[in-house]
């Protein structure tokens, strides 16, 4: 019913367009000036149709649902049901109405439905006589004013400008999103556990904390001692810590190489080659650290005499450095590059030999990108998600040993919410407490690196 | 004094020879790591690509499949073979007690029953003769058969009987054991059974995921890139949405996984598990990427041809349809293909919204639930059956060489179609 | 006595050519200018020099330049020790971004040239007096050297260049991006250190030429057209060409 609707809907903005250009072919024969293209009387029709349609629809989708409810559960108006009963009920309905009911039907429940069924259908229908009668009004109404040559491109052209304007507020709308998200759940869990504890406690064991029977009270002390995140916060940095270990020397190191030694042939096939790195999906290297990482750095730990878990987190760290090699690798070298020749050049009239110039000209001008791309470095090592789910442990232990297993962030969210979620239980919610303080932690990282870079490209431009 | 001189040259020297080994030595070892990483993802999947079939003798005892005379088409549809099947399985050996027939049939998958069936449904003629037919081996035979199963572990350790093994060996020997290349890794959905398994639903389900996630991110990139690049005043209010932009592209994709599972499961109450939420996560991760590089693109377009067509009397919004945007498209084109080509590689976001659910159908819409290529390798890879080692490595096979496919499109348009401007 | 001279010198960048057949002899203790329009290769013969031309991967140089005697396009020619010898300024002033003390501490530490704290502080000390800059930022020796105003950031190029005391100075239009009062400082200072350098100037001014130089070389497209006493070539050069140059015909 809707498509329908909708593709007569189209049908009828490409009719205005025709003959908002057949009106301006007319005036033009009869030899008056027109303020605009054809076209544009044409656009200006089809927007006058666009327009009311598209907030009718909008009005539409957002009253229909509440005022249909309103007035099926209105016969069950006083009878003293509550609230939540009343929804369930309603879902009831709902359900029944589309044939996917499978419970014991009642003659009320019939009757809602049917009552519901046709509600819906006298909406539709009155939709569809609503829009197209405005559309109609409104159509004509531009028509007589494109007939009288009016300026038609100003209005068009000030109409793709808050589309566009529009398309652009997108960024800002998914932080909304992303902060809004987070931000209810969040809250509604330092309801129950205490702020301090999450900071400073150091007992990570969800598990304990299982779903609750909806009537059952809430008893914090159930919870204490359940939600401390410091080991799940040492673990993260821990973790970004290893990999940086790998990633810095490594990225550093060849991002120097090829800024400063490689011959144009083999920066040709060298750069991109390290860069596929990037572009494997983080699965992957999951996969490879649980699987092959993993066992060898155990086999290798025993070869050793030593105790090396199969989810150490060297496995899950030094994968991940891997991973983050190309970032710093061809971000330095972005940074060094964009370092002026004329600061080698007068390095080399001096005397000083290629590393030395590196060392002691070309890396302190370049420190600050270069700390920058470390900084996005670090806040993709605590981001990163799949590698420490399949390759590191799920326990948090609060440890210092990289050949021990530890547990991030990233791994809990999942952990906690792969599967089914109540939302409303404590578990749930810390997990998004854990997303609010990743969000948080990152934002601050990449607001710095970004300043940072930025700072730094202005000056060398 | 020349001589201490001499001697600080040389040392001056050493350290440059030993600054450009390391640095050497760094390139080489990321691009070892790369090597080891693809050979070794290519040496476990490759005998995935193969499958194993036993060829067991199968008679169409008409008695057996409770079939009457000159049975119509439906009748064949209806008919009972699982006694049939039990029973060629059985015949293997005749010697074979209760015990051992029940080992036998677990030499195959469960599918014979329907492997069986369609024989006979392909050739009717077939009732009251005996016919060879191809049977999927059972996962671990699979493995034995491929030299990737230990079999000189002690019997209790391992998932196929002495037993198993020495009629299989027989088959061997028999020539009754074949190798064909494995069509079904592709055309078939998810199972529990690595033998049965394919990648054909979490194939469809990336495809939805990526066409929703381009049919969104796409246009809406494009327009805000034009808006902020060409139109934008330079304000608090657009350096803020900058801001925003470039803060997004670095926020971790766990976080929009929240996103997708706070508002559009918990709020919108879209359906969960779906291609179409899995797409609106993906394309508010994408969004920012394809932003930035079509402004990019955008800002590489000369003045000159602004002023150009502005000097012609073309209004803004003219000279931005008619010029810079169609100017700038091929780098904002091969943007959004490494764009999507970073969502296509996606897991953990799709993991959150529910796309991790086990799905034995393959999805006909993006409205139907499936998992996705990478989710797929995250399922497998957590399986503890030893058939899906190799699987996970074929499924990583192909996610590469799409993401390989999609990354050489991104530079062919850039090469081929970007304007040099000098 | 002669210092540097060259002979069958021929540049090349890539396939093109840039310079052909420049052969020249450079006095010690003189001043040395090369004219000639922009794009004529007097910086390139210049970076031939101390090899700076090294640096750009397509550039190739034939030919001798022997100074002292030794033929630095030689394979045993080791650019370091060369470079040691001969300094260079360039066109812009390019500080390191360092402070003003490190800037001239630079060369001395690389190439070990001072055993001890105070022996470096000596070297500056001399550097900046010799550069006729140390009047001006002896207070602020620990501050950026690119804080500087672009006549001092050249002087201090200069005391970066003499710190380690090589026998020849080269300058790539020294004066080019700087004001006429820190060009009259510039000049004042290549007069005061023609005394212990010898000194090559690349310049478009062919009034500075004439101001500070006691022998001049005229280039044109890349061909070395007349060299010889600053006073000759100005007031009687043998070539028309340059007689053409010098009376501003063309350039």
């Amino acid at each position: 019913m809707n498509l329908i609707l909708f593709t007569f809907i189209v049908l009828l903005g490409f009719t205005s367009y025709y003959f908002g250009r057949k009106k301006a072919y007319t005036i033009q024969s009869s030899n008056k000036r027109l303020t605009a293209l054809p076209q544009f009387y044409g656009y200006y029709l089809a927007i006058w149709c666009a327009i009311p349609a598209f907030i009718i629809f909008s009005l539409w989708a957002i009253f229909e649902p509440t005022i249909v409810k309103l007035l099926v559960l209105s016969d069950y108006s006083n009878q003293g049901y509550l609230d939540d009963e009343l929804n369930l009920i309603y879902e009831k309905t709902k359900s029944l109405s589309r044939g996917q009911f499978t419970g014991e039907i009642t003659p009320f429940i019939e009757a809602s439905a049917e009552k519901y069924l046709s509600l819906r259908s006298i909406a539709q229908s009155s939709k569809a006589v609503i829009v197209l009668s405005i559309i109609i009004a409104s159509v004509a109404y531009a028509y007589k004013r494109i007939s009288s040559n009016s300026r038609t491109r100003e209005p068009v052209e000030k109409f793709l400008n808050a589309v566009l304007f529009t398309a652009s507020l997108a960024a800002i709308l998914t932080t909304v999103g992303i902060v809004f998200s987070l931000i209810f759940q969040t809250i509604d869990f330092f309801k129950v556990i205490p702020l301090f504890d999450f900071v400073f406690g150091t007992h990570w064991y969800p598990a304990k904390a299982f779903v609750r029977d909806s009537s059952e009270a809430l008893d914090p002390s159930m919870y204490s001692d359940t939600f401390g995140a410091v080991p799940i916060f040492a673990g993260t940095f821990f973790i970004a810590f290893i990999a940086m270990c790998v990633a810095i020397p490594i990225g550093l190191m060849s991002g120097i190489y090829l800024a400063e030694y490689a011959s144009s042939k083999v920066r040709q096939y060298a750069k991109p080659l390290i860069e596929i790195l990037a572009g494997i999906p983080t699965v992957v290297y999951g996969f490879f650290a649980a699987l092959t990482v993993g066992p060898f750095l155990k086999e290798l730990g025993t070869s050793m005499g030593l105790e090396v878990s199969a989810e150490s987190a060297l496995a899950a760290g030094g994968v991940m450095g891997i991973m983050i090699i190309p970032f710093i690798s061809s971000l330095s070298d972005d940074v060094i590059t964009s370092v002026p020749q004329s600061l080698r050049d007068g390095s080399y009239a001096m005397g000083a030999t290629k590393s030395e110039t590196i060392k002691r000209v070309i890396f302190p001008a370049a420190l600050p990108g270069i700390v920058g791309s470390i900084l996005l470095g670090v806040s993709r090592a605590i981001g990163e998600t799949m590698i420490v789910v399949m390759a590191s442990g799920l326990a948090a232990n609060l440890t210092l040993n990289p050949l021990e297993s530890t547990s991030t962030i990233t791994a809990q969210i999942v952990v906690i919410l792969i599967g089914d979620q109540a939302f409303g239980d404590p578990k749930t919610q810390a997990a998004f407490a854990l997303g609010m303080s990743l969000f948080l932690v990152t934002l601050c990282l990449n607001i710095v690196a970004l300043r940072v870079v930025k700072k730094y490209r202005e000056k060398y431009e | 004094m020349n001589k201490s001189k001499e001697q600080l040259l040389n040392k001056r020297y050493k350290a440059e020879q030993r600054f450009r080994l390391y640095g050497l030595s760094a390139i080489f070892m990321a691009l070892l790591f790369l090597t080891i990483f693809i050979f070794k993802i290519f040496s476990t999947g490759y005998s995935a690509f193969q499958k194993t079939w036993l060829i067991v003798p199968v008679t169409f005892d008409a008695e057996l499949m409770m079939l009457e005379q000159n049975p119509s088409n439906e009748d064949l549809q209806d008919a009972d073979y699982y006694d049939i099947a039990l029973k060629s399985m059985a015949d293997l050996d005749p010697n074979a007690n209760e015990d051992q027939e029940n080992e036998l049939k677990r030499m195959v998958s469960y599918f014979f029953e329907k492997e069986i069936k369609n024989e006979l449904l392909n050739n009717p003629g077939l009732i009251g003769k005996t016919k060879e037919v191809y049977l999927t081996a059972s996962d671990d035979l699979d493995q034995v058969f491929k030299g990737n199963y230990p079999r000189d572990l002690p019997e209790d350790q391992r998932r196929v009987s002495d037993y198993q093994l020495k009629i299989f060996d027989q088959l061997v020997a028999k020539g009754k054991v074949e190798s064909k290349f494995n069509i079904s890794f592709f055309t078939y959905a998810d199972s529990r059974e690595p033998e049965l398994a394919g990648i054909a639903s979490s194939f469809m389900g990336s495809i939805f995921s990526i066409l929703v996630c381009l049919m969104i991110a796409f246009p809406v990139a494009v327009l805000a890139a034009i808006y902020l690049e060409e139109f934008a005043p330079k304000n608090r209010f657009t350096d803020f949405i900058e801001v925003n932009i470039n803060n997004l592209a670095a926020v971790p994709s766990i976080v929009f996984g929240l996103l997708g599972l706070g508002v559009l499961l918990a709020i919108f109450h879209l359906p969960r598990s779906t291609p179409l939420v899995g797409g609106i996560t993906l394309s508010l991760m994408t969004l920012p990427t394809i932003i930035i590089a079509a402004r990019a693109s955008l800002k590489a377009v000369p003045p000159s041809i602004r002023e150009a067509a502005l000097a012609m009397g073309a209004s803004r919004m003219q000279t931005t349809m008619h010029h810079t945007v169609p100017l700038s498209m091929p780098g904002t084109l091969s943007g959004t293909i490494i764009g999507l080509a970073q969502a296509l590689g996606e897991t953990a976001p799709l993991i959150l919204i529910g796309m991790v659910a086990f799905v034995n159908t393959i999805p006909g819409s993006p409205m139907d639930p499936a998992a996705s290529l990478p989710v797929q390798i995250y399922i497998w890879a957590e399986s503890a059956e030893r058939g899906f080692v190799e699987k996970v490595s074929a499924c990583i096979m192909v996610l590469l060489g799409f993401l390989i496919i999609m990354n050489l499109f991104a530079q062919i348009i850039r090469h081929k179609f970007e304007k040099k401007w000098s | 006595m002669i210092k540097i001279k060259a002979k069958n010198v021929d540049v090349f960048y890539g396939k093109k050519q840039a310079l052909y057949n420049i052969g020249l002899d450079i006095e010690e203790n003189q001043v040395t200018a090369l004219i000639g329009p922009s794009g004529c290769g007097k910086s390139t013969f210049l970076r031939c020099l101390n090899r700076m031309n090294d640096v750009i991967d397509i550039c190739s140089v034939k030919g001798e330049i022997l100074i002292n005697d030794f033929n630095i396009n030689d394979k045993s020619c080791d650019v370091v020790r060369l470079r040691e010898k001969i300094g260079m300024v360039f066109q812009k002033p390019n500080p390191f971004p360092k402070t003003v003390y490190e800037n001239i501490s630079y060369g001395p530490t690389i190439h070990g040239m001072a055993q001890s704290k105070q022996e470096m502080d000596e070297i500056v000390e001399t550097s900046l007096k010799k550069a006729a800059l140390w009047e001006e930022v002896k207070d602020r020796l620990h501050e950026p050297g690119t804080g500087l105003s672009g006549g001092q950031q050249q002087r201090l190029c200069i005391a970066r260049a003499i710190s380690v005391r090589p026998e020849v100075i080269l300058m790539d239009e020294p004066c080019s991006a700087l004001d006429p009062i820190a060009t009259a400082q510039i000049e004042e200072l290549i007069d005061e250190l023609k005394k212990e350098h010898t000194i090559i100037i690349v310049t478009h001014s062919m009034a500075q030429a004439a101001r500070v130089s006691q022998n001049t070389g005229f280039f044109h497209l890349g061909h070395l057209i007349e060299h010889g006493s600053t006073d000759k070539i100005f007031k009687n050069p043998d070539n028309t060409k340059t007689q053409d140059y010098i009376t501003g015909r063309f350039g």
